[in-house]
């Protein structure tokens, strides 16, 4: 077990010392006029409605879409903006193409850099030291703890994230997916499928 | 010579999968952040600056990196004084402990 996870249960309830120190500063920015409490409950609000949802509706359009498929590619925070998703705080966002040659794997190795503003709060383990750390030394070994692992003459591409630069998948459409409509594809990606841990598979073969 | 940030490629072990809802605090940690970034305030570099230099960064969970680093960006810009977040968080607990 990770000293991460230790410190969450020990530290994390709603009264420690850290939650109110954290409430103590909100308390103080607040009273010296610096931010409104309305701004931080927006900013809440924002944070909580991001999600893997937004990448999924992202991969589907692109799927059914040859122009946005090319436009996502090209400018993958624009593409968000076209289907409605409000991205337009979010630092550059590069979307890298699975092919049969290529798997793409996300990390970010030296912090939690993630395209957040589309996707929401990266996962507790994206930000733990052991995938940060084997990502890029062991990206296939990885794969296999998320139970996936590419074919083995797929290269395999590991994407490191900085600050101004955050990364999503675009997966390979599942075969045997032609009569889906784009809401129905949409289900299939999931937040795994657009770090590059797993792939998004066909109904029947989800279920198997 | 590498910060104790700077992980990638260093041997560790198995990656714990099972995940947390994000607590109140963690999620107001982030707003204060994203707030104050928004304000021209605090940028998302000094803020990571200030987490890779906390001297106990591995031993702190997520948010509490976070959230020491933006306190610590704080008093160093003077906008607010460690005597001052300790007395307010020590109202706040005791306000909390007699709820």
């Amino acid at each position: 077990m990770s000293h991460d996870h230790d410190h969450e249960t020990n530290f994390g309830s709603a009264t420690s010392p850290l939650a109110a120190r954290v409430r103590a500063m909100e308390a103080l920015l607040i009273e010296k006029g610096l931010v409104t409490e309305a701004e931080i409950q927006d900013n809440v609000a924002y944070m909580d409605s991001r999600s893997p949802v937004n990448g999924a509706r992202l991969v589907a359009r692109a799927w059914a879409d040859e122009g946005f498929r090319a436009r996502l590619l090209s400018d993958g925070k624009a593409a968000a903006i076209e289907l409605g998703i409000d991205a337009v705080a979010s630092p550059e966002l590069v979307v890298v193409e699975n092919t049969p040659d290529v798997h793409n794997l996300i990390v970010c190795t030296l912090c939690s850099c993630y395209p957040r503003n589309v996707l929401g709060r990266p996962p507790d383990w994206y930000k733990s030291f052991e995938y940060r750390s084997r990502a890029v030394r062991e990206p296939r070994a990885v794969m296999r703890e998320f139970g996936f692992e590419p074919p083995g003459d797929t290269r395999v591409a590991v994407h490191d994230s900085t600050a101004d630069v955050r990364y999503m998948v675009l997966p390979i459409r599942p075969p045997g997916t032609g009569g889906l409509d784009e809401s129905e594809l949409a289900d299939l990606v999931t937040r795994d499928c657009l770090i590059g841990v797993d792939v998004p598979r066909a109904p029947s073969a989800a279920q198997a | 010579m590498s910060g104790t940030h700077d992980m990638g490629g260093e041997p560790a072990g198995p990656i714990d999968k099972k995940g947390h809802e994000p607590e109140d605090w963690e999620r107001l940690a982030d707003a204060i952040n994203a707030a104050l970034g928004k304000k021209g305030i605090q940028t998302t570099d000094e803020h990571r600056r200030a987490i890779e230099s906390l001297p106990d960064y591995r031993d702190l969970a997520y948010y509490e990196r976070w959230a020491s680093a933006t306190e610590r960006l704080l008093v160093e810009k003077g906008i607010l004084t460690s005597v001052e977040i300790d007395e307010k968080a020590a109202e706040i607990h005791h306000r909390w402990e007699n709820a």
